[in-house]
């Protein structure tokens, strides 16, 4: 019960923020609600935002019967878009932090501002959608049947 | 040796099933259940939404921290200040600016370029787009390419796109070379031998050659009008598709049905991976670069000896009248033939000069220039893959041009712009 509570507010606000991301594309406008940014870009706020929404869905219509595997399996993807999108943001950032404008390395200070907020909404969800492990556990030590009635 | 009879082999059958398979039930694991997901419609399209999005964002993000960050600097400090100063002669001798820098005109004066990009010679351009941006491109490329593949995502993905795919005459294992493509043209027409006919492989080389931006030309257009480089994809996918359309109900010959074997997802194992890569990227070592580096030579020679002026000049009429772009574009349209990417870059410059008017105009050239014809590295290797259908590609390859690129026009027309 739990677990479907938590996966149920993560899906909704991955789906609320996946909206957002979508709207700031199309409206064509940057904006950042405090530590989280709303590119107008359309690969990493559309395209992006997309993700979060169907990662959304996936939360919510996999809660519907977590002690069935193939239900799990949809709560798992939704992880799964979150940590693709966030993943390569993290990535990105990492990346854009090493090499310098002018010299081969970064300055100090221009490699600690690279990690500064704001932060594209999948980094904020990604430690949240880490959860689905302990879910998994969880149900694995049950031992729950899946829809075929295999164990 | 004594001869077996029937019962006699179902025998010896029957004792190694005894000994080597065990019954019982399946259990279902998490991993069955999640690649399930990825081959129902419903569910697999947005995870391949995700997947795709994973694959660009990685390309995009280590390619560029390569090129940018650092072949960039080597090049442009070191490589092309150390040449300009030993190599002999200067910008207006032929040899010169054949292997090192065609220079530039400043207050009249010809003077050498500050970078690898617009100094046009083979040791500099050449290298530099060789070595310096579709080098780290491709490795990045096949490398998340081999990891789709061996995680066992890429048959999944066939499988989910086997029915779209199906309408333009192909099957779902089409989607490797279309993927390819946007890494490098070249491997994408060696991959079309994943494809059984050759009606199937004429159809995928068309295609593949004439409406998916390589790797490098998207790199240039992203950088050069990247507002529209999203526009411009979906532009040319539709175009894929139908054309694709269209040349299945042309070209005879049969398209059979696709029936593979999807593995388990698994995490793919490091010394596969380094392998498969090493195999690519040594195939693309020996047969891509070269190539790009006689493409090269063939622009510096076709470009110093007045070829590429006299062939823009004679085709002007069709890039203005048919195609709607202003006549200085025929030069680096026709230029696009042997380094597409240096071509976007030299639209960039004319529209910085106020030739290329407005963006719609931007648009239509950079269209032409994927559109128009593959490059040299391109075109050889269809040539080579091909055979004797190799005028049937080319005569394809034309009619497309011609009919997409003046539809494009007609479009800017009716909006009241063209």
């Amino acid at each position: 019960m739990r677990y479907k509570a938590y996966f149920f507010c993560l899906g909704i606000i991955s789906m609320f923020l996946g909206l957002l991301s979508i709207l700031a594309v199309v409206l064509g406008k940057d904006s950042n609600i405090t530590i989280v940014e709303f590119t107008s870009d359309a690969f990493r706020g559309g395209w992006g935002g997309i993700i979060l929404l169907s990662a959304g869905l996936f939360y919510v219509h996999g809660i519907k019967r977590l002690d069935d595997i193939h239900y799990r399996a949809e709560v798992f993807v939704g992880s799964g878009m979150i940590w693709i999108v966030g993943g390569c943001e993290i990535l990105r950032m990492i990346l854009m932090s090493i090499p310098g404008e002018e010299g081969w390395l970064n300055t100090p200070e221009g490699f600690v501002s690279s990690y500064l907020p704001p932060y594209h909404p999948s980094i904020l969800l990604l430690p949240f959608s880490l959860v689905v492990w302990m879910m998994e556990r969880y149900y694995e030590k049950r031992g729950c049947r899946d829809s075929q009635g295999h164990k | 040796m004594k001869k077996l009879t029937l019962e006699q082999k179902w025998d010896i059958i029957d004792k190694i099933v005894r000994k080597t398979v065990s019954y019982g039930i399946y259990q279902h694991t998490i991993k069955d259940a999640i690649g399930e997901l990825a081959v129902k419609p419903l569910t697999g399209i947005p995870i391949a939404i995700a997947v795709l999005y994973g694959f660009w964002s990685l390309f995009t993000s280590i390619s560029s921290f390569i090129t940018d960050g650092f072949m960039v600097k080597i090049f442009d400090g070191y490589w092309l200040p150390w040449l300009q100063k030993n190599f002999p002669g200067k910008p207006g001798d032929w040899l010169y600016s054949l292997m090192v820098d065609v220079g530039h005109k400043e207050n009249g004066i010809l003077v050498n370029s500050d970078n690898c990009l617009e100094a046009f010679g083979v040791l500099t351009s050449g290298l530099f787009v060789s070595i310096g941006i579709v080098l780290p491109a491709i490795f990045v490329f096949y490398l998340i390419i081999t990891i789709l593949e061996d995680s066992g995502y890429l048959p999944r993905l066939a499988v989910l796109l086997d029915n779209i795919m199906h309408k333009i005459g192909l099957h779902g294992y089409a989607i490797i070379p279309t993927i390819l493509g946007f890494g490098c043209n070249v491997p994408a027409v060696h991959a079309t031998r994943i494809l059984e006919t050759k009606k199937q492989r004429i159809l995928m080389m068309t295609l593949v050659s004439i409406f998916i931006p390589c790797g490098s030309q998207l790199s240039v257009m992203q950088n050069v009008i990247p507002e529209y480089t999203g526009v411009i994809v979906l532009y040319l996918l539709f175009g894929y598709f139908t054309f694709g359309y269209i040349l299945n109900k042309i070209i005879p010959g049969k398209s059979p049905e696709m029936l593979i074997d999807i593995p388990e997802l698994m995490v793919p194992s490091l010394r596969n991976v380094s392998k498969k890569l090493w195999i690519r990227m040594s195939s693309f070592l020996i047969s891509g670069i070269p190539l790009v580096m006689l493409g090269s030579l063939l622009v510096g020679v076709l470009y110093l000896s007045g070829v590429i002026d006299f062939l823009g000049k004679l085709l002007e009429p069709i890039f203005t009248i048919w195609f709607g772009v202003p006549k200085e574009t025929s030069a680096p349209l026709i230029a696009a033939f042997l380094r597409k990417d240096l071509a976007v870059a030299q639209l960039k410059g004319l529209a910085d000069a106020g030739i290329i008017k407005n963006i719609y105009q931007m648009v239509s050239s950079v269209v032409l220039v994927s559109l128009y014809f593959p490059c040299l590295a391109t075109f050889i290797m269809i040539l080579k893959e091909s055979g004797r259908d190799f005028i049937k590609i080319i005569l394809a390859l034309f009619v497309a041009v011609f009919i997409y690129g003046g539809l494009l026009h007609l479009i800017w027309i009716l909006m009241g712009v063209g």
